[in-house]
């Protein structure tokens, strides 16, 4: 065997091997521009804590259950009335669906504004944070008991918050179409929202419905409600 | 026969890097790409040896290494001070292999015309 038999076939597979992975790495990585893979990294991460929150919210959800069901066993005499209290607590939380008479709304982009005004700001037609968070408190100024927004549960930590062209509510995003389900008196909530943010919308011709519904039925907050720094005085 | 082993080494290492399903993080592009370099410099370097008849397998291995894991550290270097270091990596390596395949080439291209001057030769006799 010449002596250089050994060494350049190492060479060889080690630069082969490179030169295969480099190709592959480089072929993938043309398909998109820097700032998308940047992005598509960022993407991978949210996603990876997204399912983490989820998990976490049903482990907090059979957690709850569980208890729910150790302290519906011990219902006898002097614990009954805290228990009525405790039930009442959840409610006023948020921590249990609640279902009852109330509106929907549900409220979308301009995507028509836009399309017959191509040059203008799309910003003008477009559902901003600003907009639900108004509505919201005006649906509560009329008296709304339960709020969820697409499923999320309103509770005294939820925010409503702008990211980028979506928006965050109990740290989940939200995109339109957007539907704001309240319970409470139909009557009284029509009527705030009507002279305010509703009106608005409608006059910027958003697409906006407005129904009524007997039983409507609101989720129960998942996240966690724990306070750490928040002591009873 | 024997130059087949190299090429069969190669052909070896083509298939693992193009079947390993390892995900390297956009960053380590560059160093990875550095690391091509100096792999395919070292291979032609070693082939230019063995026609110069000065190949020492000891030297091409540690050059190798030390080669690429320089060329890494240096570019680490630049990116940390800001100055691209990369790129005179990239241009020696580049300069080098050049080099080399000009030599291969040149060595090649004599012994086959000395080849066939002897064939020639001994037809004439």
């Amino acid at each position: 065997m010449r002596k250089y038999v050994l060494p350049l076939t190492v060479v060889c597979i080690i630069s082969g091997f490179f030169l295969a992975f480099q190709l592959k790495v480089q072929t993938k990585s043309t398909n998109y521009d820097a700032v998308s893979q940047k992005n598509a990294n960022l993407i991978n991460v949210i996603q990876a804590l997204e399912k983490e929150i989820e998990n976490q919210e049903n482990q907090i959800e059979t957690m709850r259950n569980q208890l729910n069901e150790i302290q519906n066993q011990n219902n006898k005499g002097k614990l009954q009335d805290l228990q009525q209290e405790i039930i009442q607590a959840k409610i006023n939380a948020g921590l249990t669906p609640v279902i009852g008479k109330g509106i929907i709304i549900t409220l979308d982009d301009n995507k028509e504004g836009l399309l017959n005004a191509p040059n203008d700001d799309p910003n003008k037609y477009i559902i901003h944070y600003e907009h639900l968070l108004n509505l919201v408190n005006e649906l509560k100024i009329g008296g709304a008991e339960a709020i969820s927004i697409n499923g999320q549960r309103l509770v005294t930590t939820s925010e409503i918050r702008c990211v980028g062209n979506l928006i965050l509510i109990n740290t989940t995003r939200i995109a339109p179409p957007f539907e704001v389900c309240a319970i409470g008196s139909p009557k009284l909530m029509v009527e705030s929202i009507s002279l305010g943010q509703l009106d608005l919308l409608k006059t910027a011709h958003y697409p906006v419905a407005l129904a009524e519904k007997e039983n409507l039925t609101i989720p129960a907050y998942k996240g966690e409600l724990q306070f750490k720094y928040a002591i009873p005085q | 026969m024997w130059f087949l082993v190299p090429i069969l080494g190669l052909i070896i290492g083509t298939f693992l890097g193009s079947n390993i399903s390892f995900q390297l993080p956009p960053i380590y592009i560059k160093y990875m790409s550095i690391a091509v370099l100096a792999s395919l410099d070292s291979v032609f370097g070693g082939i230019k040896a063995i026609f110069e008849d000065t190949f020492d397998g000891t030297i091409l291995l540690t050059g190798f290494f030390t080669n690429a894991l320089l060329a890494a550290l240096l570019a680490y270097l630049g990116d940390r001070l800001g100055v691209d270091l990369y790129y005179a990596a990239v241009f020696a390596f580049g300069v080098r292999i050049f080099q080399n395949l000009a030599t291969i080439r040149h060595h090649t291209l004599t012994n086959y015309r000395q080849r066939k001057q002897r064939n020639r030769g001994v037809k004439n006799e």
